[in-house]
């Protein structure tokens, strides 16, 4: 008994020091078109960008990088996309929505949008564009159950690659203020010796994590510099 | 109830495979920046969209109900009250003529279709919708004929299938309210009818005035476009 219940401590204890090691690569980097900066009062929105164009940004991906951008004390104020997006209709659809910063002129002379812009405080739209794919995956994981008991024996392995972009638009003059990308890669494990240990690569957290700290050091850097 | 009923039950659900039945709810379609068109208009909308209810089955898999139930009279009803400045709804049995209206205008539906995740072999539901607007003058003539084709999709991350494809049916709708505010007016000159007889024009040409006010609009994209001009 003893010598079956080492038999299983042993291959455990392995892979938990393998689920320590890097199995999350990321690479961020932006690249800044004009100066940035945010004053009090002033706000940042979320935005997918259309899906008619193809572009297939998760909701909960968009809801993270919110959430990450205004955690904290030092967080930026941000306007939940959705209610952006009401408030403004219908020029922010998939269909309607500026897909360049030379739109966006043309946009604020349409009747209330930049009342409604002004009243919410929004300096900065913020699109995002990509998504999270499973790229590779293999192995075999097999489970089985008996009137005596049931197990899993086996090892699959999956990766996935999160890569998003973010657009910067700054509302105050109408242009972009540059692009903030993250391009991450996690590989995930599952061994199974009876019961299966699933190490997971957290990508899109990572992505999005990764992101919105960029974003949030794009966005505030100092006026001056 | 004895075992075997509740065998053969058991055993008719597995053969006949899994149905899914989504209900909408009606949509609120947000209040739009837009200005009011100063016209009084008559709505008459058919008896399905009371109770509009699509059933497919997808091929080699589940059964699909979705029941629109009153959506569509509910979205028309809406959005024309946000475009124009009067809109009164008209029975089966009531005489436009006999009204003080500018204009009528008759929606009707001329396709509802979705795709599964299993179809598409992504994440997300689809819908694409296809309405088409009748707009007679106040002598009861028919001036512009304009079918609509709006889309929405829904990923089904964290929802379950209803919820996506329920999701994805009101986003379709409100492709085609941001479309109809857009270009209602262009496409079918529904404001030159405003306080002025019966007037001889022919109907209006959708596919020209689409193309004119493409140039205009910013869009991002027009999937689907083709049928729009149609």
């Amino acid at each position: 008994m003893k010598q079956a219940k080492r038999l299983i401590k042993a291959p455990v204890f392995a892979l938990m020091i393998l689920s320590s090691t890097a199995c999350v690569t990321s690479t961020v980097q932006d690249a800044r078109t004009g100066l940035t900066g945010i004053n009090e009062g002033e706000s940042v929105v979320i935005m997918a960008k259309s899906y008619h164009l193809g572009n297939e940004t998760e909701m909960k991906y968009i809801r993270c990088i919110e959430d990450n951008l205004a955690r904290g004390s030092k967080g930026l104020r941000v306007i939940p996309h959705d209610e952006f997006i009401d408030s403004l209709f219908p020029w922010f659809e998939p269909r309607t929505a500026p897909a360049e910063t030379k739109n966006l002129a043309k946009l604020m002379d349409r009747p209330g949008v930049a009342d409604k812009i002004a009243e919410q405080g929004i300096r900065y739209i913020i699109w995002l564009d990509g998504d999270t794919d499973r790229v590779a995956g293999g192995g075999s994981l097999s489970c089985a159950a008996g009137p005596g008991g049931g197990g899993c024996f086996g090892f699959a392995w999956w990766q996935n690659d999160a890569d998003y972009d973010a657009s910067v638009w700054d509302l105050e003059g109408l242009e972009s203020a540059g692009t903030v990308s993250a391009d991450v890669s996690g590989t995930s494990f599952m061994p199974a010796l009876v019961i299966p240990l699933p190490f997971i690569a957290r990508t899109q957290s990572k992505a999005c994590k990764t992101l919105a700290d960029q974003l949030h050091s794009f966005i505030v850097q100092d006026e001056s510099v | 109830m004895n075992r075997t009923a509740l065998l053969g039950i058991l055993l008719a659900g597995l053969i006949s495979g899994c149905g899914s039945n989504v209900t909408l709810k009606a949509p609120t379609i947000p209040e739009p920046l837009l200005e009011q068109i100063p016209m009084s208009i008559g709505l008459r909308m058919p008896e399905n969209f009371e109770n509009f209810v699509h059933e497919e089955k997808v091929y080699g898999r589940e059964e699909w109900s979705i029941n629109l139930g009153r959506s569509n009279a509910a979205f028309f009803e809406q959005l024309f009250g946000h475009m124009f400045a009067d809109v009164t709804v008209l029975g089966p049995n009531d005489d436009p003529q006999l009204l003080p209206l500018d204009a009528l205008i008759e929606p009707s539906i001329d396709a509802f279709e979705f795709s599964t995740p299993d179809q598409s072999k992504t994440d997300a539901f689809a819908v694409w919708i296809r309405y088409r607007l009748r707009v007679y003058d106040r002598e009861g003539k028919l001036v512009s004929n304009w079918p609509v084709s709006a889309y929405g999709k829904s990923l089904t991350t964290k929802m379950n299938s209803s919820d996506a494809l329920e999701r994805a049916a009101i986003l379709a709708m409100r492709d085609a309210a941001a479309l109809m505010i857009m270009k209602f007016d262009n496409v079918t000159r529904i404001s030159a009818l405003a306080d002025q007889p019966g007037t001889e024009s022919e109907p209006a040409d959708a596919s020209q005035t689409d193309e004119e006010e493409d140039t205009e609009v910013q869009t991002t994209a027009l999937e689907g476009s083709q049928d729009e001009a149609g």
